[in-house]
């Protein structure tokens, strides 16, 4: 079971003791020149000899697997995922039971092909049938019944296998009875998320599926297309790149008897999530725990330090991710964490699915103005948890949980992070009397906003910043004000923006991201919609273009997180106020971007407009909500009500909006009302 | 122009990896390949298509063997030698099946290969390529050496549309990205520097969306190139294909299949006529035809082609799907009644 290094070696001393030879006898002959040619000679005969050695081994390898490898045909199924174009063509797969159970790449079967035809080595066809799949690790376990005991290969051990050992990866898909074959090194060991081993030999649908064995012939890891990034399709795009994954044989032998038995295989959820932003760097600190999630049913708690994770030391973030990254749903794994200085040892069962998480909400919104003795409250929404808890507009909340609270954004995400129905403990100053209420919370609310709301500024505190600070005068460098164009490197799009003329640094102010509907728009017409929404609700408008007036690309995401990042560096901004706004395909667009920055959009404003792509997880650290605007029939049941159900599923607050029978744009009452949703979006 | 990018930095990648594995052997073949290789430049340089390939040195006098393709639609074709000598080419003759090519260049002395020295190779064999991909060698820049493995020695799948090209012979298949812009007419040889074959274009596979990366051994090509170099060659064309006078049909066996709804209708037995062929033999309703003869019948329309090459009196051979089973039936249409001629 020793393989890899050691045969290496073995190889390589072989090669070196043959020259020596030559010169043995060189020497005898005793002259100088014959010793020089000699040697050269020798060089030459032992490097052809090398590489001799090395192409028989290469060919020994594969025929050794050569009898397990089997060729699959599929009949019918879908001929494109999530933008593939599937091929029809014969794809690979390896025998690992003599009862005729075959492992492939779940790429070979996301068509879900009508009927799988597997054929042996020699020719015969059996008709096979998909046992389970492994969705992990993308794999799937066929079943043939060949009526005979089928030949197996022999496993390369994880624990002996060395980055740069000889890789041969082995597929059967080319017209006629040979595998095919191509050679390469191990690149990597403990690759996407420690299920898979790479290397550079050229991995495709060519052999997705087939073995990559060692120089001995023993099967290292089966092929298969992978990466970190989810989807089914992930990683094809790798082809013959020089990167190939394949999932350790061993892996799959541990997982082997729960995949005969039909059992597909989930990643394991823990449902718990590390305080930081790169993990590679932050320590081991829960951050969040969500309800009922194995982390929180072991007993895990917000600001423990974990440890101990199935039985390795964990030191930071990351290697939380890759322990739980390469075990299954209904895996055990024991957990160590250290509270208050002691340790406590539990262990969690992962789960395939987590309950959606959902943000706990108090029912207020908070004045913007850094209070000192904690947040104000600017607006208690009726019937709230907060309204029923006495609370009411100008009372200053001063702690949660006995913890002082200073600031607005502290509040949101220290309340979110509670799910609805837990009971938290607010200390509350009105005037100089100061009590502590009991408040169970409840769930963001999904409803339009009322007609008025409250200044978010106390009328003191906002001329006494005008007066000390003064338009324009704050110097950050780029800091312009009005109407403007703004210019994104490496973008080519025209962007315009409006910044409130009388902007006030002291202030944070939201951000609006207009996404126009196809064939663009004219700044004259949306400036002056926007103009007097932005000062009254303290909101930056930024307007690109697309660069083809017609439709947006999916890479001009990009463009939108450099604007953001753009806007954020210049002026004060408030987190709680960055939303995409859009039109039509301009909305479609507004979800893709949100959906994939979740860090700094937290808010997608479409009209006419139906989500594209899955409804995200919702998050504990970065809330987000929708608004729908669209006509009466498309909301009831047409596609977008589809995806504001699958939202509302996911936990995601959808408010909607209905435009009756047209199929318009929002007109100067709406749009003052979407401007009043926007200004909401920092309630607590 | 991602992928362009992506192949043009593997290709860097693969060639450093070259160099660095490659050892005295390697060193010493790359040396004496190099001469007899060489930059061929012609028509193109429009909408993509690359006026650039290769091409290798078969005589002493200045025969090139090389690709047959666009670039040699032209009069004016040049030649760089890999000392950087350019020569203006006579195209002397070409095989369109085997999409080869002959040049001649007026020089003398030059170091060439013999293609009656050219050996065989299979599946394991170590092997360099040379050639000017992306035309990355000028002047007398020496062509861009690649080193890989053979991976497969196959025939291209005969079917129609799987592979944009006439050759349907046997073909290297090669674990390495050779097959890219002016690799075509590139010099395929074993780490001891004997000629194995000639680098082909660029050719999508459509039954799995890669790109194949091949080489056509010399073997196939040889007949061709020397009488092209005797000036005795005719072109061949492929049999045509024997298209049967009454062909087979489904309805003759007394099959209905399933409605053809889909680009690729999995062919299920919707109805057998009953007292025909296919009844007799014991065909349900449901079977999924999985096979015609030996190959594969992915959709109702493949079925079809298939039987259209069949004559109605010849026996065909069908593979069904049934729960797990697979069933082989033989059925032989009698033939329409009205048509049976030829009583006494």
């Amino acid at each position: 079971m020793n393989a890899g290094r050691g045969d290496q070696s073995h190889l390589v001393r072989t090669l070196r003791e043959r020259p020596a030879h030559g010169c043995c006898r060189t020497l005898v002959c005793g002259l100088a020149m014959g010793i020089i040619a000699c040697l050269a000679a020798a060089r030459q005969a032992a490097a052809d000899d090398t590489a001799a050695e090395e192409q028989a081994a290469f060919a020994a390898a594969v025929a050794r697997v050569a009898p397990s490898v089997v060729q699959i045909e599929t009949v019918g199924g879908k001929e494109q995922v999530e933008g593939v174009l599937l091929g029809t063509g014969p794809t690979t797969g390896l025998i690992v039971d003599s009862d005729g159970y075959i492992i492939s790449s779940a790429f070979n079967f996301i068509g879900k092909p009508a009927s799988i035809v597997v054929r042996l080595p020699g020719g015969t066809r059996k008709a096979a049938r998909l046992v389970a799949t492994d969705h992990a690790r993308m794999l799937v376990l066929l079943k043939i019944d060949a009526g005979r005991p089928l030949p197996t290969c022999a496993i390369a051990a994880r624990a002996g296998m060395h980055v740069g050992q000889w890789a041969i990866a082995v597929g059967r898909t080319f017209q006629g009875d040979r595998p095919n074959m191509a050679v390469g090194v191990l690149s990597a060991l403990d690759r996407v998320w420690g299920r898979a081993i790479q290397t550079d030999a050229a991995v495709s649908p060519n052999n997705y599926g087939g073995p990559l064995v060692d120089i001995h012939g023993r099967v290292m890891g089966v092929l298969a297309p992978l990466s970190p990034q989810a989807g089914e399709v992930a990683g094809v795009d790798l082809y013959d790149s020089g990167i190939g994954f394949a999932v350790p044989a061993e892996d799959i032998q541990r997982v082997l008897p729960r995949l005969k038995k039909g059992e597909d295989l989930q990643p394991g959820l823990a449902g718990m999530s590390i305080k930081g932003a790169n993990q590679f760097t932050a320590p081991p600190i829960v951050a969040a725990c969500r309800t009922n999630s194995p982390a929180a049913v072991a007993g895990i708690k917000v600001g423990d330090r974990i440890v101990e994770l199935g039985g390795r030391a964990i030191t930071r973030a990351i290697q939380i991710r890759d322990e739980f990254g390469r075990r299954y749903s209904g895996d055990k794994v024991s957990i160590t964490v250290v509270r208050d200085n002691k340790e406590t040892r539990s262990e969690l069962q992962l789960v395939a699915t987590l309950e959606p998480f959902q943000h706990g909400f108090l029912g207020v919104l908070p004045m913007r103005g850094d209070a000192e003795k904690g947040v104000a409250v600017r607006y208690v929404y009726p019937k709230s948890p907060a309204a029923a808890a006495g609370i009411v507009a100008d009372d200053i909340l001063t702690s949660l949980g006995g913890e002082p609270v200073r600031e607005r954004g502290e509040l949101i995400q220290a309340i979110g992070m509670f799910e609805p129905g837990s009971e938290v403990e607010l200390g509350v100053l009105r005037g100089d009397a100061r009590r502590t209420v009991k408040v169970t919370l409840g769930t963001i609310p999904e409803e339009l906003p009322p007609d008025e709301l409250p200044a978010a500024w106390q009328q003191s505190q906002a001329s006494a910043t005008k007066t000390t600070q003064g338009r324009g005068q704050a110097g950050t460098p780029g800091q312009q004000f009005g109407a403007m164009r703004l210019k994104i490197a490496e973008y080519d799009n025209k962007v315009w923006a409006y910044v409130p003329a009388g902007y006030d640094p002291a202030r944070a102010y939201g951000v609006v991201v207009w996404l126009h509907a196809p064939g663009g728009y004219d700044w004259k017409e949306l400036l002056a919609r926007w103009q007097p929404l932005c000062d009254r609700h303290d909101l930056i408008l930024v307007a690109p273009k697309s660069s083809e007036a017609a439709r947006w690309m999916p890479e001009e995401a990009g463009l939108v997180d450099r604007l953001l990042m753009h806007v954020g560096a210049t002026y004060h901004i408030d987190p709680a106020r960055v939303v995409v706004h859009g039109y039509e395909g301009g909305g479609a667009m507004a979800f893709l971007t949100a959906f994939r920055n979740r860090q700094m959009i937290r808010a997608v404003a479409a009209v006419q407009a139906t989500p594209v792509g899955a409804a995200p997880e919702n998050d504990p650290l970065h809330r987000l909500a929708v608004y729908l605007a669209a006509g009466d029939k498309t909301l009831a049941d047409g596609p977008i009500g589809k995806a504001a159900a699958a939202m509302r599923r996911m936990k995601i607050p959808v408010t909607t909006k209905s435009l009756g029978q047209g199929t318009r744009y929002l007109n100067a009452d709406e749009l003052s009302q979407l401007a009043r949703w926007i200004d909401m979006l920092d309630r607590i | 122009m991602k992928t362009l990018l992506h192949r043009i930095v593997l290709i860097l990648t693969v060639i450093l990896i070259a160099a660095a594995a490659g050892g005295a052997p390697v060193v010493a073949t790359v040396d004496q390949v190099q001469p007899k290789v060489v930059k061929v430049y012609g028509a193109g340089g429009v909408q993509g298509m690359a006026n650039y390939q290769s091409g290798i040195v078969i005589s002493a006098t200045g025969h090139v063997l090389t690709t047959f393709s666009h670039v040699l639609d032209t009069d004016y074709i040049d030649v760089v030698l890999s000392d950087g000598r350019k020569f203006s080419a006579k195209l002397l003759g070409a095989d369109p099946r085997l999409e080869v090519a002959v040049l001649k260049i007026d020089a003398t002395g030059l170091p060439w290969f013999d293609l009656a020295k050219a050996t065989d190779a299979e599946a394991g064999t170590r092997i360099l390529c040379f050639s000017n991909i992306f035309s990355v060698a000028m002047g007398d820049e020496q062509a861009s050496v690649q080193r890989g493995t053979v991976a497969v020695r196959t025939r291209l799948e005969a079917r129609r549309g799987v592979f944009e090209t006439p050759y349907r012979g046997p073909v290297y298949v090669l674990d390495v990205t050779t097959n890219n812009p002016g690799a075509a007419g590139g010099a395929l040889v074993s780490f001891r520097g004997e000629l194995l074959g000639v680098l082909g274009k660029e050719l999508r596979n459509s039954l799995n969306n890669t790109w194949l990366n091949y080489a056509v051994p010399i073997s196939e090509l040889r007949e061709s190139v020397e009488e092209i170099l005797a000036g005795k060659f005719v072109a061949r064309r492929d049999a045509p294909e024997k298209k049967p006078e009454r062909p087979l049909n489904l309805a003759a066996l007394g099959i209905v299949l399933v409605p053809d709804m889909l680009e690729r209708t999995p062919p299920y037995v919707d109805r057998v006529q009953p007292a025909s062929v296919a009844a007799k033999a014991g065909m349900q309703p449901d079977d999924l035809i999985l096979l015609c003869g030996d190959r594969l019948t992915q959709s109702c329309k493949a079925l079809q082609a298939e039987l259209q090459g069949l004559d109605y009196e010849d026996p065909v051979k069908l593979t069904v799907l049934r729960g797990q089973q697979l069933i082989e039936f033989t059925l032989q249409s009698v033939g329409p009644a009205t048509s049976k001629k030829g009583q006494p």
